[in-house]
């Protein structure tokens, strides 16, 4: 469960300050499949930054199945979200120098997993993603879709309780947006990972069972389907 | 994984690694072979110096360096003898025993120093036999071999007599006539121009003592630290004797190798400015234009150490494969140098052998193939890359992962 409470990130306080999040108090349960929507500008990336962890907030706090990570710095910080949050970005973000099998492999290698259980793991989340036969090739001989397919097996990879998704496909044609989207409901389905989006795609929005839609930083709407 | 990242990092970009490579590559091939040329030209003035006529290593009477005179002589006994060969490194050992005299024939008369050598001891340690320009090293009882210079000087023929006249031991006068059976070229001209030859025994009896020597030449073996002789003899022998090694009984040549060096060291030291700013400009550009991607591997849980690790292996790899390459390429041709010196006179034109020969030097200049000379710069390009991964560290460790993924 990932709750946050008086959540605020304003940039340049005291001068010319933007409220990005302004008081945020929201409730995300586990196995929930979520899109966070608005207009650009309304604090949708900001929000998902400092309930991933990536982001320091101004005040109030993040607090994921019981622990407050706000006040986690440094080196913990870092090892919290490897060991606990997948993230998925607009840009794919591979390592480029690494096959689309060394992407998945190195967060595993990074928790310290051994050997076998890498490999395994690996060819699994590949098989899962349907990308098994072009496991050795390296993100730019990859397709836009399949990269971000990629990304979401890496997400996968540390087996996280949640996956922190920013604009998942906005650089996505139809057929790949909607074979991503089918990987990550049936992933949130039967293996009950929790995914927030931050979105402005309707295919997305339209998948989601949860859409809370954000306006200069507030919370204006938090519709349950 | 991250020696991985490192590495394919490294062939990411091929053409700005390369550059590096080859900037450090071109550095160090200069600065090895600028040092194996000086180090090789040390050592065979060293060599043409010292074993031409100072040993590595001298014993003397206590007090004999500053007040040379034949009353701070010594006697050498067999224990002496033995105490000195004991020490480890120690190779040949030979007793001289050397006095100032006047030099005289017909109406011209000059200065002159007489060596009492044990000549067939004397050829283990000095190339003096090589040395001779005419008559024959193995001089008998009264006989003599004087240098190119008194030679010059008085015009001397072969067997023509010059007379010696000096300070004899403990106020005796010393004064003999003596036939010259050779003229030696000790390729030094004030060697050449003050240097008289004969047996020990002949120089006793020129100077009325039976016993004495003036100097105990000791010659190293190949590799031994002659400094680590002298100081094994001073724990050895008593403190009736002083033991001097060829840096402080031929300082001159200690301080032209310093100020030679020092100009080498100046050299390298702006060939390594060169290297280091190539080195942290590819750097700089790595880190700059990496910190998208450093944004990434910190958000996915890579940790700043992890991270730092990479940019150092990579600096590390790159400034090394330059250091092999020049070491690989450099090591033949000091080798082949060593083994055929550059011949300094031919380079010069005509002339220069003898012009290089009367400052006292070789015309030959081998390069040195000691592996402390690339290994010293391997290490230094090591530290210099060490240094350089400083910036990452610093820009890595303030990253914020969030600002980085905005670039």
């Amino acid at each position: 469960m990932i709750e946050t409470k008086n959540l605020s990130k304003i940039y340049n306080p005291g001068k010319f300050e933007v409220k990005a999040v302004n008081n945020i108090s929201a409730l995300f349960k586990e196995g929930e499949f979520t899109s966070v929507v608005g207009p650009s500008g309304s604090g949708k990336t900001t929000f998902l930054n400092c309930v991933g962890g990536l982001d320091q907030p101004t005040s109030g706090e993040v607090i994921i199945s019981g622990e407050n990570i706000t006040k986690l710095s440094g080196s913990k910080i870092i090892n919290y979200r490897l060991n606990n949050i997948g993230f998925v970005f607009q840009a794919y973000n591979l390592i480029p120098v690494l096959s689309a099998k060394e992407n998945i492999e190195m967060i595993m290698l990074l928790q310290g997993v051994d050997e076998n259980n890498r490999i395994s793991r690996t060819n699994e989340l590949l098989n899962q993603v349907g990308l098994y036969e072009m496991r050795n090739r390296r993100p730019s001989q990859l397709s836009g879709g399949q990269q971000q397919r990629v990304a979401v097996a890496r997400a996968l990879a540390s087996k996280p309780k949640f996956i922190l998704a920013d604009e998942p496909t906005a650089n996505l044609d139809s057929k790949s947006t909607s074979n991503l989207l089918d990987i990550m409901s049936q992933l949130n389905e039967a293996e009950n990972i929790t995914f927030i989006f931050s979105t402005h795609d309707q295919r997305v929005i339209d998948r989601a069972r949860r859409v809370v839609t954000l306006e200069d930083g507030k919370i204006v709407n938090d519709n349950k389907k | 994984m991250i020696l991985k990242i490192a590495w394919r990092n490294i062939y990411r970009n091929k053409k700005r690694s390369l550059i590096t490579i080859t900037s450090i590559f071109a550095a160090l091939f200069l600065i090895i072979l600028m040092r194996a040329l000086q180090f090789g030209f040390y050592d065979k003035l060293i060599e043409t110096v010292v074993e031409s006529y100072a040993g590595y290593v001298e014993v003397h009477a206590d007090g004999f360096w500053d007040n040379q005179n034949l009353d701070n002589s010594m006697e050498v006994d067999q224990s002496l003898i033995n105490d000195i060969k004991s020490i480890e490194g120690v190779d040949n050992i030979v007793q001289r025993l050397q006095t100032f005299s006047l030099i005289s024939m017909g109406n011209k008369t000059k200065g002159g120093v007489i060596n009492g050598v044990n000549i067939s001891d004397e050829q283990k340690i000095t190339d003096w036999n090589k040395k001779m320009i005419s008559g024959t090293f193995k001089i008998k009882k009264n006989e003599i071999i004087i240098g190119k210079g008194i030679a010059e000087y008085f015009d001397i023929k072969e067997n023509d007599t010059l007379i010696l006249y000096g300070q004899g031991y403990r106020g005796m006068m010393a004064a003999g006539k003596y036939p010259v059976k050779g003229v030696i070229d000790l390729k030094n001209p004030n060697l050449n121009k003050l240097g008289v030859f004969m047996n020990i025994e002949t120089a006793r009896n020129y100077v009325s003592s039976d016993e004495i020597s003036t100097h105990i030449i000791v010659d190293k073996k190949q590799y031994y630290d002659e400094e680590k002789i002298a100081n094994d003899l001073t724990q050895v022998l008593s403190k009736d004797y002083e033991i001097m090694t060829w840096k402080e009984t031929l300082p001159e040549i200690e301080q032209t190798i310093t100020a030679d060096s020092a100009g080498g060291v100046i050299m390298a030291f702006i060939l390594y400015i060169i290297v280091v700013f190539g080195m942290f400009g590819t750097v700089l550009m790595m880190t700059e234009e990496r910190k998208y991607e450093f944004g990434v591997l910190i958000s996915i849980g890579m940790s700043r150490i992890r991270l730092f690790g990479i940019i150092l292996i990579e600096t590390i790899i790159l400034s090394m494969i330059g250091v092999f390459i020049a070491i690989l390429i450099t090591y033949p041709i000091t080798y082949y140098y060593n083994l055929n010196p550059i011949d300094m006179a031919t380079l010069m034109g005509e002339g220069a052998n003898d012009m290089i020969e009367e400052m006292g030097f070789s015309p030959l200049m081998p390069m040195s193939i000691e592996w402390d000379i690339p290994l010293t710069h391997a290490l230094v390009i090591f530290i210099f890359s060490l240094l350089i991964s400083i910036y990452p560290a610093i820009k890595i460790s303030k990253l914020n992962p969030v600002k980085s993924m905005k670039l």
